[in-house]
């Protein structure tokens, strides 16, 4: 009885009228945009979707594929071969292949300890690089935020600069900063009265090195994100917390935390995509060196791939490799959509 | 009252003195970089190191153009990343336009089926992509970079999403005036895309500028390397010169700098359209 009363008030409110004449408007608008070329809208998706079709999805599928085999040679092979009147479509088989079955996986998890080192050193510039670049993303943009900072344009730049170097390009920067002997690092610090540190030497050196580089890269990056996510939300929160006599930490645990938690946890997953995916910076600064202290998921998959030409062993670690981000992008979204 | 006053101002001072040693830090590195381009290799080795630049740019340069055909990797670099970003713009923009205001039959699923490979990391994509350009004999092409990331489904779900805000009344009102489905498109809505145009530009060429692990993979003629390329091979090479490698970085990020400082506005935008967007 109660349900209906409210119900027939709220069919009669204006709001609901006004709801439901825009939807009435809004379905009469999409049947006036039935083209009136039937097809053309496959017409405007077809080159997309070709293009995507053979080196997106095809790739995506195979490497999955190939994942089960071991990979013999290059094949000129016919696969498929259609004939429709004048029109003829050849698929050549791409490699010659020898099925394994799962013995890639099984010797990835339980014998490959080069791969193990490769997921340890991933492991660890994420645990050490992710935290330390959020925190102080966050912290830049907190103090951008505030009201009494002037030039705050000109300091968004000057932070931000990073985002505009190439990976290649900042890490062979980075590379020389942090060379033993003639680097900028090592040189500043004797000034200070340390001892010169051996960081691309030392096992612990290098990953620092590349933790210091990455950090320096993306964190303006972040900072942008976090600043347009502190900019929404309401200053109403901050007045009404001010009046309640919040200290400034109270205003940031109760009222910004909680507001910004979506953009800070899309900070924190794809940084976390970022980071298991790093090749570039190892590539060029560490080699993967010293005696493999650095080397990463990816460059892993580079050199049984194309160095030692381990195509199917090098698919089977891609896989792994999904696998692993997409769980721990799956965990964060879980814990940190909570509350 | 005064105690609140004098944290007031402590605060406020060490904001200030946070951002400026971020500044410092952020630009230390770039700063050493003009040093290093600027200053002869022999001064490389000279303890306490020159900390101010000098003005050997040019003579770097020539060595380094000695050594490696940079101009050519620079050049080799402008066409793929050009013709990636003209590309997938018109690939990304017409399927956009389709999607945002067209109906058809599978258009949801389709759409949610793109979204859903925005999470695929590229690492599973090279091993077969490198098969597949050795099959085509694609290898060593300008082709074999540009085409296999043009259908970029980041591309596909920003114009989307902004074609989406056209109103139907204008594109309506041009159909009674008797313009065609396709002029729709590129009178219409392409024009009014603008902002979101160039700020998706930025964020293709970017990527294209700075791809490194796929090229690596099907480029391996030292006449055909891109940038990154021709900057790792340095930093590989027997004797690493780093005069020569600092002002191949310095060409390297010079044009992207310009583009940052000139057009802030779109590559902040378009750091935020990957983000912000649900």
């Amino acid at each position: 009885m109660v349900l209906g009363a409210i119900q027939s008030r709220v069919r009669s409110s204006r709001t609901y009228q006004q709801l439901s004449d825009r939807v009435r408007y809004a379905r009469q608008d999409v049947s006036d945009l039935v083209p009136k070329i039937p097809g053309l809208p496959y017409a405007y998706i077809s080159p997309f979707f070709i293009l995507f079709g053979i080196f997106l999805l095809f790739p995506t599928v195979y490497t999955l594929y190939l994942s089960f085999f071991n990979y013999v040679s290059v094949s000129n092979d016919i696969l498929l071969q259609i004939a429709a009147g004048p029109f003829e479509l050849t698929i050549p088989q791409i490699a010659n292949l020898e099925w394994v079955g799962l013995s890639h996986y099984e010797r990835l998890i339980f014998r490959d300890s080069l791969f193990h080192t490769s997921l340890f050193n991933t492991s660890f510039i994420f645990f050490v690089q992710v935290p330390l670049m959020v925190i102080l993303g966050l912290a830049t943009a907190l103090v951008l935020d505030s009201k009494f900072i002037r030039a705050k344009g000109l300091f968004r730049t000057l932070i931000a600069l990073p985002v505009a170097t190439g990976l290649v390009a900042y890490s062979t920067i980075f590379l020389l900063l942090f060379n033993d002997q003639v680097g900028l690092v090592n040189y500043v610090l004797a000034q200070v009265g340390f001892e010169p540190v051996s960081w691309l030497g030392s096992a612990w050196g290098a990953r620092f090195t590349l933790v210091i580089a990455v950090t320096w890269r993306w964190l303006g990056y972040n900072m942008i994100i976090l600043l347009a996510g502190l900019q929404t939300v309401p200053q109403q929160l901050y007045e009404a917390a001010e009046i309640d006599g919040a200290t400034r930490w109270q205003k940031f645990r109760y009222v910004t935390l909680p507001q910004i938690r979506p953009v800070l946890l899309f900070v924190v997953v794809s940084s976390t995509i970022g980071t298991f995916q790093i090749f570039s910076e190892p590539y060029v600064i560490t080699g993967g060196g010293p005696s493999n202290a650095t080397i990463t998921i990816v460059q892993y998959i580079y050199n049984q791939a194309f160095l030692q030409l381990n195509l199917g062993y090098a698919s089977a670690v891609s896989v792994i490799l999904v696998i692993i981000v997409s769980v721990m992008s799956i965990i964060q979204i879980k814990y940190g959509g909570e509350e | 009252m005064r105690t609140e006053d004098r944290n007031e101002a402590l605060w406020k001072f060490g904001s200030y003195i946070f951002l400026l040693t971020l500044v410092v830090l952020v630009m230390v590195p770039l700063y050493w970089m003009i040093v290093a381009a600027t200053i002869p290799q022999s001064e490389f080795f000279t303890w306490p190191p020159r900390l101010l630049p000098g003005f050997e740019w040019f003579s770097n340069f020539q060595a380094l153009q000695e050594n490696v055909d940079f101009v050519r990797s620079m050049g080799n670099s402008i066409i793929i990343s050009v013709s990636y970003t003209a590309l997938s713009l018109v690939l990304c923009s017409m399927a956009g336009f389709a999607f945002a205001k067209y109906e058809f039959r599978f258009k949801e699923p389709l759409f949610y089926f793109i979204l859903a490979t925005l999470v695929l990391p590229i690492q599973l994509l090279i091993i077969p992509l490198f098969l597949l350009i050795t099959q085509l004999g694609w290898t060593n092409s300008y082709l074999a970079v540009i085409l296999p990331w043009a259908a970029n489904p980041l591309g596909i779900f920003l114009m989307r999403q902004n074609m989406k805000a056209i109103p139907d009344s204008l594109l309506e009102s041009a159909r009674m005036d008797g313009a065609t489905e396709f002029q729709l498109y590129y009178k219409i809505a392409l024009p009014t895309m603008l902002p979101s145009l160039a700020a998706l530009s930025i964020i293709l060429f970017l990527n294209q500028w700075q791809a490194f692990l796929y090229p690596l993979v099907v480029l391996q003629d030292p006449q055909m390397y891109t940038i990154p390329l021709a900057l790792a091979d340095l930093v590989g090479a027997q004797r690493v010169y780093f005069d020569q490698i600092m002002v191949a970085t310095s060409l390297a990020v010079t044009p992207i700098f310009v583009v940052f400082l000139t057009m802030q506005q779109y590559f902040i935008k378009g750091i935020l359209s990957g983000s912000v967007k649900q």
